[in-house]
């Protein structure tokens, strides 16, 4: 009995700081009227010099084009295993996109940026169309973007 | 234990996989048909063609196929065989091999991050 109940303990304290940790982020990206075909979006997180650090979400489907999202693919080696899963479709002009994850709070207050490239085929490339820290602050502020995004924003739950 | 059964196998799985995952056209240039022709040969069949362009070796074509539907469709520069076709309107991305948006998708599947600072697939949805 002793021991069954120590196996729950032990079970109980190793998973609930797993969901303690988590914390549920939304991305949303609203793209301007640029008037081209769909654009292609690397959502990803940089630590604070701007060196990669993860992959969030890549909208647009064809891997070929990729490397039109400069600093995402340079940082992240354009490696498969860093966008397998996190894929979708590109972004229509006008449209705003809402990327909603669990994401691991100890990413959160601790320097790390979060950074969109965008592209769009036969127009310019932009790399860090949006660079914004990731803070608990930061989060309901919309800001505007360089490139095709006309603004984005995160919000913490 | 004879592992050469195992080896071939796998070999031929990697081969295979490498295969499949070039969607590149590779006809060698001095047997490429001019671009006009191809968009002779796609207006004879009903086509209304926008544009042909040359991407990743194939000829890349953009235009409206007899049914009316926007496409986008790339053909080997030398045979005009059919590579890959997309339709590009309706808000639609299938294409030939039955790839779908993710719009308004919600999947709740195994952590995918390489890093695991993300938990399960991300939801994504487009307004």
């Amino acid at each position: 009995m002793k021991k069954i109940l120590f196996a729950l303990g032990l079970a109980a304290v190793m998973t609930v700081p797993g969901y303690a940790q988590a914390r549920e982020v939304t991305f949303s990206t609203q793209l301007s009227n640029y008037g081209g075909d769909g654009a292609y979006l690397a959502l990803y997180l940089t630590d604070a010099d701007g060196k990669y650090h993860e992959t969030l979400w890549i909208s647009g489907e064809k891997s070929k084009y990729y490397k039109h999202l400069r600093d995402w693919a340079r940082g992240s080696g354009l490696n498969q295993a860093e966008y397998d899963g996190l894929t979708g479709a590109s972004v229509t002009s006008g449209r705003t996109q809402n990327v909603t994850l669990e994401l691991d709070d100890v990413m959160i207050d601790a320097g790390y940026q979060v950074r969109v490239d965008s592209a769009v085929e036969d127009m310019r490339d932009n790399r860090s169309d949006v660079v914004v820290p990731l803070t608990t602050e930061g989060s309901g502020k919309s800001i505007a973007g360089r490139g095709y995004v006309q603004s984005f924003v995160y919000n913490l739950k | 234990m004879n592992i050469k059964p195992l080896v071939i196998t796998f070999s031929l799985l990697l081969m295979s996989g490498s295969a499949l995952a070039d969607d590149d056209c590779d006809d060698p240039i001095a047997g490429w048909q001019p671009r006009e022709s191809l968009r002779q040969k796609l207006e004879a069949e009903g086509w209304k063609v926008f544009r042909i362009k040359v991407d990743d070796g194939c000829y890349e074509v953009k235009g409206r196929d007899p049914n009316g539907h926007r496409v986008e469709a790339e053909y080997s520069p030398a045979t005009f065989e059919l590579r890959e076709m997309e339709r590009e309107d309706d808000d639609h991305d299938d294409d030939r091999h039955g790839k779908s948006r993710n719009d308004n998708a919600s999947t709740n599947e195994d952590p995918v991050s390489p890093r695991g600072i993300v938990k399960g697939r991300p939801t994504v949805t487009v307004e």
